[in-house]
């Protein structure tokens, strides 16, 4: 399936990234454009969801003037990254790195606790958060070592350095109790991935994460067809034979059918229909052995392995999970950076989830949200900001949002991509990877894809530090293309 | 290079595959499944405030002095209403309509979206009409309302209002339309008294009509009542108070000595806290605070009255203590005390004299030699005074002058006791003992409270220590914080105390003390220092004192402003309450019924005509 993409439409980017490099180029205005769409949607997101008919139409004392000044002091640091010399990020990457990573170790002495992390300082009338600064620093820091002269990712020695870069902030935010910003730098796997890391890990990682959330979302019995048809599209995959999986999976439908329905209405025994696909594959799976083995056919252990360990890994996380109380669930998912819920489980995505789908198509309008007025829905101007988008501009707005993060994080890409020079392929990557992990997160625990992890919406939520973070994260990248492009006209 | 640069179609694929995912759940929430739109149409999820009743408060006895009752206020939540019938809604409250017309104004002012209270203080049988009624965007909802069974003691008990602005500001607790405690024990206890408030989430369907519960009341919560709180507080001693100080200004405060626990605090004027409540709360409010005599004016706690002749003691204890002045010391008073030009005069006794009958006779001559020797005392700095001074106030302070005594009472004030850079600034560096030798008798700068001179009998009567006076002594049958239960020692040793305690005990026994002619009750054994505190007018009648001798019961103070000698006016009534608190009769009706019909004139309160 890659070759196809590879010949049809990659190709096609490619060489169209290619043509503009050589053409030269200045700055990204694309970009640019999409992010000043953003911070205007989002302050005046913001806006409807601090306002209070009660209180005066503008007032610079709440979030959202407090918000406006940010933003004011973001766009006079965008210029000034704009203004600076490309070769100062290669040079301040481990200042940088270092000078955040100190930061963060005060706040473990110095920090003042908000919302249960540890992870703020104060300076005067500021609070800032060392953590949102932290991205920054990491994706330079990796960027750096990474485009240093004889790195490559399949030799341990750079493997455990770019593990090193990673964990020791990660380490930090364990520290901190801020477990929920430690699942951000997860992001790197974007980068490395492009960078050539091993695809097992991912397909590995990938399964064990889709059941891991699948035994949240879905049923027993879709989980259980979700592996079957996963094992037998391996096996499609690996031997390029797509009949007798085919051939399996229906015999095992077929089967497993016959058997529920005629225990219900022969014998009339009300068993589980759950019970007897799980009797029905585990033969089917035997009886695939027995005939891969006879058809000579290698490797089909794996597809067994895989198979009853997925089973296996799902059946134990439920029962382990289920067998606890209450109390201890909500601790493990605690401990896991699913924010802890004062009014009792599952409320805040309740609320969140019928603000977001009472916004309906085109949404109730500006300021005319009632779920999220009333403090229906919780941390509604920082982490469940989303709802007010969903609520008053409806599903529109949300797309319409969500395309422009879309749009943001494919020029991300494609600027790393046009840029030779990898340290500028990476640093853009990292910042794709971030934006992608940031919007994915957050917008999905507001609609109940996710778990619920504390972290900011960029350009939507409040808080100064995430705000000048975001821009900063971003006009680096800008300027690094920038900057490929003058070495071409030069 | 080449194979990892294949690598970047298989991430836009995902990229987009994440976005489309997330908007096929926006499709499926915001379009395809209807349930959300229903759940939040309408307020779907009406909050439902479950009002706590507020706490109750009885007295040392279990009499109530504080209750709560039953009552429902009418809320609005404009953006609900429908056009309806106002006449009719206005003759079940019984509010005119003008006055309806300009509540309804309000609530829409506020909010349309927020509830707010438009007739408050209705009965259960108006709440039962209006439910039946069903008006949109009208309902009902559960309050208590004060009562105060005994109308008396306003600025002790306090009362409750509408929180303002800066209450909501200030505590999260609060929302628009709730009660707040103002003053005395409601303001001071105000955390206990008003309970939690609880939630019940309803789902209400487009009428308005309750559906059920929220999820099976899962997220519901209920109300927490407020606490009982038991007053140290005599109802019946304090009700014989006011009645004493009926037609003066002045105040009364009696405190248990071994416990700090106040048992009368009467004020002279005082009011009916009852009449702080309801619907005529304004215009007695703003008929109250207008009042001249400010009877809103919590005089026991706020009042900064010079002491006179009652502030000798502590002069003697400081003496005593200081080792310039031994019980057996005589001074000679020769109608007064005169140094340097200046003279303090005095009435006419015996002389000279000893401690125990200068304190006996209170003579101010005596007091003043005593002050002097304090001040001028070699080791302090000499007749320079200001380090003499400066000790001498440091005495004053350890009695509980000059600062809050940190009671219950939140309005307390701190009284006066002149830092030694007061005196530096008025009499530019050139000031002695001299200069300040007011202070010997309680005159001059010298600003106590009420409270504080109950505080300085109570201290006598333990012999050198006070326990910090309170008007509670248990917040559900459990006992207060511990600060209460601490002696605060003075800074002078209980042994000191003995010759002043037998000065005041002459004072009310034998014959030419002070107190005998109005204030000796035979068997009571009680010990009593006059004063007469002069300022702007007439002077103040002033007692203060404590019975038994031994193993004090009760120590009080009296002031009746401009009553003249402390023993017209302030003596009787401290025996009085004396008297009916240890024996429970009243052995001198006449005197009494005299007291009850005394009626002081106050031209400067009350104007010239």
């Amino acid at each position: 399936m890659t070759e196809l993409i590879r010949e049809n439409s990659v190709s096609g980017w490619v060489r169209g990234g290619n043509k503009e490099r050589v053409l030269g180029r200045g700055v990204d205005w694309w970009t640019i454009g999409v992010w000043l769409a953003l911070v205007v949607m989002g302050w005046v997101n913001l806006y409807a969801a601090v306002y209070d008919e009660t209180q005066g139409a503008f007032e610079l004392g709440l979030d959202y003037g407090k918000q406006l000044m940010w933003i004011g002091a973001s766009m006079l640091v965008a210029l000034l990254v704009m203004l600076l010399d490309d070769k100062y990020y290669h040079i301040l990457a481990w200042p940088i790195y270092g000078l955040c990573l100190a930061a963060m170790l005060s706040t473990i002495v110095l920090g003042r606790e908000i919302n249960g992390a540890k992870a703020w300082l104060v300076l005067g009338p500021l609070s800032i958060q060392p953590t949102e600064f932290m991205k920054f620093a990491v994706s330079l820091a990796l960027a750096r070592h990474m485009s240093g002269y004889g790195f490559t990712l399949g030799r341990w020695r750079g493997l455990w350095r770019v593990g090193a870069i990673v964990g020791l902030p990660v380490a930090v935010m364990f520290m901190q109790h801020d477990v929920g910003s430690a699942v951000v730098y997860g992001s790197f796997m974007l980068m490395l991935y492009r960078e050539g890391l091993n695809r097992w890990i991912y397909i590995v990682s990938g399964i064990v994460l889709g059941l891991f959330f699948g035994s949240f979302w879905i049923t027993d019995t879709g989980l259980l067809m979700a592996i079957l048809v996963g094992c037998a599209a391996g096996f499609g995959f690996i031997h390029r034979n797509w009949r007798a999986p085919l051939v399996w999976l229906a015999s095992v439908a077929l089967v497993s059918i016959v058997v529920w329905t005629g225990a219900r209405f022969a014998l009339d025994v009300g068993w589980s229909y759950y019970y007897v696909l799980l009797a029905v594959s585990c033969l089917a799976v035997a009886v695939a052995a027995i005939a891969a083995r006879a058809a000579r056919i290698g490797r089909f252990w794996v597809l067994v392995v895989l198979f009853f360990s997925s089973l296996a890994f799902v059946s134990a996380s439920g029962v382990v999970f289920d067998s606890l109380d209450l109390h201890q669930q909500k601790r493990i998912l605690d401990t896991l950076g699913v924010e802890s819920d004062a009014r009792g489980w599952g409320y805040n995505v309740n609320q969140s989830k019928i603000a977001i789908g009472s916004g309906g198509l085109l949404g109730k309008g500006f300021l005319e949200g009632t779920q999220t007025k009333f403090d229906f829905v919780p941390e509604q101007s920082t982490d469940f900001i989303f709802c007010t988008v969903g609520e008053e501009w409806g599903f529109a707005g949300s797309i319409a949002v969500l395309a422009l993060f879309c749009v943001l994080i494919m020029r991300l890409v494609k600027m790393g991509e046009r840029c030779q020079e990898p340290f500028a392929r990476i640093y853009c990557y990292c910042v794709a990877g971030i934006f992608l992990v940031h919007v994915l997160i957050n917008t999905g625990m507001t609609i109940g894809l996710v778990p619920v992890i504390g972290i900011p919406l960029p350009f939507f939520s409040y808080g100064g530090s995430s705000f000048l973070a975001f821009t900063l994260l971003l006009f680096v990248a800008l300027r690094l293309d920038y900057g490929a492009g003058e070495e071409i006209e030069r | 290079m080449e194979r990892n640069s294949a690598r970047y179609g298989t991430l836009l694929i995902f990229v987009v595959v994440v976005f489309a995912i997330i908007a096929a759940r926006l499709f499926h929430i915001q379009i395809i499944d209807t349930s959300y739109k229903e759940a939040s149409s309408n307020n779907a999820l009406r909050h439902e405030v479950l009002y706590p009743p507020r706490g109750e408060v009885v007295d040392r006895n279990g009499e109530y002095i504080i209750r709560s009752r039953e009552s429902y206020d009418l809320i609005i939540t404009p953006l609900d209403a429908v056009p309806f019938d106002t006449l009719l809604l206005c003759r079940i409250v019984d509010v005119p309509l003008p006055r309806m017309r300009s509540q309804l104004e309000k609530a829409v002012r506020y909010s349309r979206r927020r509830p707010s209270v438009v007739v408050a203080g209705l009965s259960k049988e108006t709440k039962l009409m209006l439910d039946e009624l069903r008006i949109a965007g009208f309902n009902t909802v559960y309050r208590t309302v004060r009562s105060y069974p005994r109308k008396m003691a306003g600025n002790l008990l306090g009362y409750v209002n509408e929180v303002n602005a800066g209450d909501l500001a200030r505590d999260g607790y609060y929302r628009s339309g709730d009660y707040i405690g103002r003053s005395g024990i409601e303001a001071a206890y105000e955390k206990y008294l008003r309970g939690e408030k609880g939630v019940k989430i309803n789902l209400v369907d487009v009428h308005g009509i309750v559906q059920g519960s929220y999820q099976d009341g899962m997220y519901d919560t209920l109300p927490v009542a407020g606490k009982t709180l038991t007053a140290s507080l005599d109802a019946e001693l304090q009700a014989f108070a006011e009645e004493l100080m009926r037609g003066k200004v002045g105040s009364v405060v009696a405190i248990e000595p071994s416990t700090g626990e106040i048992l009368v605090m009467a004020n002279g004027p005082t009011y009916d806290p009852d009449e702080l409540i309801g619907r005529e709360r304004n215009e007695n409010y703003a008929r109250m605070s207008s009042d001249r005599r400010r009877p809103l004016f919590n005089r026991a706690v706020m009042a900064q009255y010079p002491p006179g002749s009652t502030f000798k003691m502590v002069n003697g204890l400081i003496g005593l203590q200081e080792g310039v002045l031994r019980p057996e010391n005589r001074y000679v008073c020769n109608h007064g005390y005169s140094a340097g030009g200046l003279t303090v005069g005095c009435h006419a006794h015996s002389s000279p004299l000893d401690l125990r009958h200068a304190i006996m006779t209170s003579c101010n001559a005596y007091f003043c030699y005593v002050l002097r020797n304090v001040m001028d005392e070699q080791e302090h700095g000499g007749a320079a005074s200001r380090g003499g001074y400066a000790k001498w106030a440091e005495y004053v302070r350890s009695f509980g002058f000059g600062r809050k005594l940190e009671s219950d009472f939140t309005a307390e004030l701190n009284g006066n006791v002149p830092l030694p850079e007061y005196y530096e600034k008025v009499y530019r560096g050139r000031w002695n003992s001299l200069t300040v030798i007011s202070l010997s008798i309680g005159q001059g700068e010298l600003g106590t409270s009420p409270l504080q001179m109950a505080n300085l009998a109570a201290t006598i009567a333990n012999r050198g220590h006070y326990y910090i006076p309170h008007v509670i002594k248990e917040i559900d049958g459990q006992p207060l914080e511990s600060k209460f239960y601490e002696p605060h020692h003075t800074a002078v040793d209980p042994e000191h105390f003995e010759p002043i305690v037998e000065g005041m005990y002459m004072a009310a026994h034998e014959d030419g003390g002070t107190v005998k002619a109005m204030g000796m009750v035979p068997g009571l054994e009680i010990c009593g220092k006059t004063g007469t505190s002069q300022n702007a007018h007439r002077d103040h009648s002033v007692f203060i004192g404590f019975a038994p001798k031994d193993d004090p019961k009760i120590a009080i103070c009296v002031y009746v402003e401009n009553a003249g000698f402390g023993s017209t006016a302030a003596v009787p009534v401290g025996s009085l309450l004396m008297e009916q608190y240890l024996t429970d009769t009243i052995t001198r009706p006449a005197l009494a019924e005299y007291v009850k019909s005394m009626q002081i004139q106050y031209p400067h309160y009350d104007g010239a005509n």
